[in-house]
């Protein structure tokens, strides 16, 4: 199965690789995996608590090159944006953005729950009165 | 073409299906019993069922291969070329299904995935499976040591003295598949106990909820061995 344009344009010039201070109390860390083909992502931001805008992101994720292309997307897009804006990022917007096959959708779904987790993980540190636990996306998968 | 509606059960199994040939009931068999022609392969026949076997993990693979060469030569299409072109599909549906329950079975691994597919617990491709968090940073963790490795490769740094942490982290990661499957097949174990014992079916959930787990663990350790075998070749 051929990897579409973008997957390998992210692949091979990944965006925002590394980490953030984890034990930064305006950094929000989400660790996800997808065993069924070995992948796990880990997804970070720096959030401004004022404006709760996201101002940094971070992402290593060991995997195939769609889970690494979804990371890397999920990264470019939610820089700028506000929590509430990133948390309404859908897996099926990756998918579109960049034309997963059926078989990697997983990959996509993997991207939004690692940006869930990590607001999610963000909030808690902030004692957020609307933190809940870290909830997995029951996103479209097919 | 006279293929008889088949009604099937909770589990599955075909019930009260009739011959296309001579209208006698058939079980699930390749052949009629009464007239010995080949039968259709009911919907959601699974590959224990093809065997004959029931759901059970400890498989005696010598009996499975003889059984697969059995059926192999008896469903064979050569033994059709005179029969009508129905029968040859027939031959051709079922030695094909044979060799995919054959391949599926015959590997312990590929067992334990077929199980928990037909149980629910897996789907291809779709569902996301749950991980414990403790597992995603253990395998987080040793990836990274791995990527640590694979960087001081590509920056030059000294072979000789890269080989003795590779070669610790694939005696690490080989000593965990190992335990990984050391458990699968405790677990199959107690499976194949429960399936004997007619035990609730709560007990058989646990069951295989446990050993999706131990396979999602062993995905990953699987990766991580072949991604440090990958290292030392080139090292």
């Amino acid at each position: 199965m051929a990897y579409s344009d973008k997957v390998i344009e992210h692949y091979n010039n990944p965006r925002n690789v590394g980490s953030l201070d984890k034990k930064d109390p305006n950094v929000g860390t989400g660790l996800v995996g997808a065993p069924e083909c070995g992948d796990v992502m880990k997804l970070q931001m720096k959030v401004n608590p004022d404006t709760r805008i996201i101002e940094e992101a971070k992402f290593k994720t060991f995997g195939c090159g769609s889970a690494i292309a979804s990371s890397s997307l999920a990264t470019e897009w939610v820089k700028g944006k506000t929590v509430e804006e990133a948390l309404a990022i859908k897996n099926t917007d990756i998918v579109r953005e960049l034309s997963l096959p059926p078989v990697k959708i997983h990959c996509s779904v993997l991207a939004e729950d690692a940006i869930k987790a990590a607001l999610s993980d963000w909030k808690k540190k902030q004692g957020d009165a609307e933190a809940k636990p870290a909830e997995p996306a029951t996103a479209a998968s097919h | 073409m006279s293929v008889t509606q088949t009604r099937r059960d909770e589990t599955g199994r075909s019930a009260g299906t009739k011959c296309w040939n001579c209208q006698a009931p058939v079980a699930e068999t390749h052949f009629c019993a009464a007239c010995g022609k080949i039968q259709p392969l009911p919907e959601g026949t699974d590959y224990f069922a093809f065997f004959g076997l029931q759901e059970k993990l400890s498989l005696d693979s010598a009996q499975l291969e003889a059984q697969f060469h059995k059926l192999s030569w008896k469903l064979h299409p050569d033994n059709f070329v005179r029969a009508t072109d129905f029968e040859r599909e027939l031959s051709l549906n079922r030695s094909s299904e044979l060799n995919d329950a054959y391949r599926t079975l015959r590997e312990p691994i590929s067992r334990v995935e077929y199980l928990l597919l037909r149980r629910g617990l897996r789907k291809e491709g779709t569902t996301k499976q749950q991980v414990p968090p403790e597992l995603l940073e253990e395998v987080f963790e040793l990836n990274e040591s791995l990527d640590e490795l694979r960087e001081a490769r590509a920056e030059g740094g000294d072979l000789a003295a890269l080989r003795e942490p590779l070669d610790a982290a694939q005696g690490n990661f080989q000593g965990k598949l190992e335990e990984v499957d050391a458990e699968l097949v405790r677990i199959g174990q107690e499976w194949d106990a429960a399936l004997d014992t007619a035990a609730d079916e709560a007990k058989k959930q646990a069951l295989l909820a446990r050993m999706n787990e131990v396979l999602n663990r062993r995905s990953y350790i699987r990766n991580l061995v072949a991604g440090v075998q990958k290292e030392l070749a080139e090292a």
